[in-house]
């Protein structure tokens, strides 16, 4: 067994379930700051209803994105020591502004904002959920940075073989940055819209008592799923300059890619600096996927007096397309992770000098453990998030009056000190 | 700089300790009875800090990578096992008390609790096991990385690790003294003023269990700074106790929080100025200043730390403020 190949599979596998958690969260969001700002602002209590329903699935779809979160953040020191130890310098600081600058806010807010319900003034509770939002693209943007660093290098010098950094700015302009975190942010809001797309679908279809509810929310998702839909698109084709210029050896073999080549080797010595050949093969189905999403925009028309609902098929086919943004949100990040290989940090530090010098038994305990619990974890809560999606917006535990006897789901009388 | 770092990675660590502590104390306490509803009250109880109380973890992860890049790794690949299973506590613990109330089930309930039990288990014994390996010296060879994790398991680790779980236990026990209705909190007395005796017994047996060991008095560098904070933790669990007794739950919760947070200052003052004290290798141990982040990091660091502390803490504090007091028929219930 080889410590090495297996932190790597730890790492694909945590962050593959981390990501497909994330991006959901940061796709609601977005949505349940709408919802609650037109609660706020008409005061319509069917807005109301609606961040409440919408809000209990982001809560419970959280839970695994904080899960999955801590064992990333613990990985780079567990079995990536050597990470710290060379780059430290330098890619630990986007990591530490994000912790301290998102996700300390983030999770602060949210518990004021889950328990603030009928205590807090409708403002401040409104703000609170900006506050969630914000901080949310906050740790995506810093985690991008830290990301972005370890795709393209820059702003350090190397003293007595360990980086330091120069030049922050440099990490803000880096040429890897920017295109990609669009990309990411749109694929998430295509993500989240699709996902209350598809859940209204589901309810409209089966002829809901709250046809207005779902109506509203059907028509919501659908057309931020559409518009980001072509964010997407533009972002993930604006990509292709700046990766191709900065990692030549990415995508196919070129004049480039052959002189970098004999540089590294002159520098690092021989090896296979070539990424594994089935790095790409995701890509293309990502392209694909991303067209079929594309044809979202033929069902907006028939947003036009309700033809989506009147004709049933549309739903279906919103419904049958939801799993396609998970599969590509992971197919894609295949293609630029693996991509980058051999190297940790392209073209400075190469995987096997980052890796922990720890044994494969420990190793291999810590990714069958750990997979086996995120795993366990994930199927847990996705089966919770449909069921309380199925249930629909009668009565959700979330913001649900303190004097009001909970409705069908908790049978047992309520203590009385609680 | 190094030192202002080094300090504020001990607050946000002896933060987690207090905060998280009260969670774990109070997930433990799960374990006593069956009444569903009393569970549920004492969930209720942590409610709303829950989600802000593990971030101070995160953070001080964030902190450690960025300031302390070099002990990062080796400290955390070098206590794997201790700080895995700390790790998978917390877990535990987050995926548990924030889903245990979405099934519909009574029996599913039960069945989560039980997690959040054994995740505060694992939770407090991982961290104990990681400030002792930090006390009683690492293997750290002349290449810089710690060799192997064997090193972790010895007595003063195990009784360590045991006295955290007691005094996190008697933490939470006193949380819910305070937080919980009056007739409630009342009811809990005897208990939390039983935890907090059995938690002098547990830090005065891994007190001697270190005094004992030739390890630790070899890696501590000021040893009388050690035993002095030692007595100050005893004392405060003393005075926690008398607190209970005369019916003031604040003063005892106070006195709680500080024996939870000194064992990280005991670690921090007692190493000084090391960090990792290595036992093969005199001339391998880490000093604070080798092992922070190269100036330009720190500095940059710094100027964002300096407006950012205090709207972290400041936000903290309005959480604390907005939802002071007992609970009571009000009060919100999610978990
Ligand atoms: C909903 C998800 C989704 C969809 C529909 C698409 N992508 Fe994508 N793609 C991602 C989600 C994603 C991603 C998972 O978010 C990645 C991984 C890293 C990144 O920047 O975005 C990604 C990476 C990624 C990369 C690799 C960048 C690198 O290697 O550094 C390229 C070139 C594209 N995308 C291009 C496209 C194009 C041309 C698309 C469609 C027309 C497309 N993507 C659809
Ligand atoms: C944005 C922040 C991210 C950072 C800083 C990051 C960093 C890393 C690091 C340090 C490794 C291990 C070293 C290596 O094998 O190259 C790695 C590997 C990997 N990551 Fe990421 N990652 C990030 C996001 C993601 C996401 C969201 C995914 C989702 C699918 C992902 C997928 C992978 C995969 C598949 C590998 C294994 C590649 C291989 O070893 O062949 N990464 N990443
Ligand atoms: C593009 C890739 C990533 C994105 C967009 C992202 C985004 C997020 C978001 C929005 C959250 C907060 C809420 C939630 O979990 O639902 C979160 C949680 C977390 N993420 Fe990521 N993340 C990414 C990759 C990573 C990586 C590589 C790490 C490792 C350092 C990481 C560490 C964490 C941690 C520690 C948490 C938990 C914070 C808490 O307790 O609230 N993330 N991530």
């Amino acid at each position: 067994m080889d410590t090495l190949l297996l932190a790597r599979l730890q790492f694909a596998a945590t962050a593959s379930v981390h990501f497909l958690f994330v991006a959901v969260t940061l796709g609601l969001v977005t949505l349940l700051v709408g919802l609650q700002t037109a609660w706020v602002v008409t005061g319509n209590p069917r807005y109301e209803r609606l961040t409440r329903f919408w809000g209990q699935l982001y809560v419970i779809n959280y839970v695994l994105g904080i899960a999955t979160g801590i064992v990333m953040e613990f990985q780079f020191g567990l079995n990536w020591s050597g990470l710290s130890r060379y780059v430290g310098n330098v890619f630990g600081a986007p990591l530490a502004i994000e912790t301290l600058v998102a996700f300390f806010l983030e999770s602060t807010f949210l518990g004021m904002w889950i328990f603030g319900w009928h205590r807090l003034r409708r403002g401040v509770h409104l703000a609170l959920l900006y506050g969630v939002m914000l901080t949310a693209y906050a740790s995506a943007f810093w985690i991008m940075v830290a990301n972005s660093w370890l795709q393209n290098p820059v702003g350090y010098e190397v003293r007595d073989g360990v980086a330091h950094l120069t030049d922050f700015s440099a990490l803000l302009s880096n040429p890897a940055l920017w295109m990609a975190l669009g990309h990411v942010v749109s694929a998430a809001l295509l993500t989240g819209g699709l996902l209350m797309a598809a859940i209204s679908a589901w309810h409209l279809s089966r002829r809901t008592p709250d046809h207005a509810l779902f109506r509203t929310s059907l028509r919501l998702g659908l057309v931020t799923a559409a518009l980001a839909i072509s964010l997407v698109q533009g972002f993930g084709f604006a990509q292709f300059g700046p990766v191709g210029a900065l990692q030549p050896t990415k995508f196919d073999g070129n004049p480039e890619a052959d002189a970098l080549i004999a540089d590294w080797t002159a520098r690092f010595g021989a090896g296979d600096y070539l990424p594994p050949v089935l790095a790409n093969v995701g890509l293309g189905f990502m392209i694909l996927i991303g067209f079929a999403l594309g044809l979202l925009w033929l069902l907006v028309p028939l947003l036009w007096r309700d033809w989506i609902i009147r004709l049933r098929f549309p739903l279906w086919l919103i419904m049958l397309s939801l799993p396609l943004p998970f599969v590509a949100l992971i197919l894609g990040w295949i293609a630029r992770e693996v991509g980058r290989q051999p190297w940790v940090a392209y073209g400075l530090l190469p995987v096997e000098q980052a890796v922990s010098p720890i044994s494969p038994w420990l190793m291999a305990t810590s990714l069958i453990g750990f997979t086996l619990l995120l795993g366990t974890l994930a199927v847990t809560n996705w089966v919770l998030l449909a069921r309380h999606a199925a249930r629909g917006a009668a009565d959700p535990a979330l913001g649900r009056p303190p004097a009001q006897p909970p409705a069908d789901d908790d049978t047992r009388p309520e203590p009385a000190f609680a | 700089m190094e030192f202002a770092w080094y300090a504020l990675l001990g607050l946000f660590f002896a933060g987690y300790l207090v905060l998280g502590g009260y969670d774990y104390g109070v997930g433990l306490l799960l374990a006593r009875g069956t009444d569903p509803a009393y569970r549920r009250a004492a969930l209720a109880a942590v409610g709303p800090f829950f989600l802000g109380n593990e971030v101070w973890l995160v953070a001080a992860v964030g902190i450690l990578f960025g300031a302390f890049p070099m002990l990062e790794g080796e400290l955390l690949a070098g206590s794997y096992p201790a700080v895995a299973t700390a790790l998978t506590g917390v877990i535990l613990v987050t995926a548990g008390v924030q889903l245990r109330s979405r099934p519909d089930s009574g029996r599913a309930r039960a069945r989560w609790d039980r997690v959040i039990v054994v995740g505060s288990l694992l939770a407090a014994l991982g961290w104990g096991v990681v400030l002792a390996g930090l006390l009683q010296g690492v293997p750290l060879g002349p290449d810089g990385h710690v060799a192997g994790v064997t090193h972790l398991f010895t007595p003063f680790a195990a009784a360590t690790g045991l006295a955290l779980v007691t005094l996190v236990a008697a933490h939470g026990a006193t949380f819910l003294t305070l937080r919980m209705p009056a007739a409630e909190g009342d009811r809990l007395r005897p208990l939390a003023r039983r935890l907090i005796a059995s938690a002098i017994v547990a830090v005065t047996a891994a007190t001697v269990v270190g005094l004992l060991s030739d390890r630790v008095r070899a890696a501590a560098q000021r040893p009388l700074v050690g035993v002095l904070l030692t007595v100050l933790l005893i004392g405060a669990l003393l005075a926690a106790r008398a607190a209970l007794g005369r019916r003031r739950p604040g003063v005892a919760f106070t006195a709680t929080a500080v024996a939870l947070a000194l064992p990280v200052l005991l670690v921090g003052a007692t190493l000084w100025p090391y960090v990792l004290v290595s036992t093969i290798e005199p001339a391998a141990s880490l000093t604070v200043t080798d092992a922070a982040a190269s100036a330009a990091t720190l500095r940059l660091l710094g100027w964002l730390a300096v407006p950012l502390l205090p709207a972290l803490l400041g936000f903290q504090a309005m959480c604390w403020w907005i939802f002071r007091g007992r609970t009571d028929g009000r009060a919100l219930v999610y978990w």
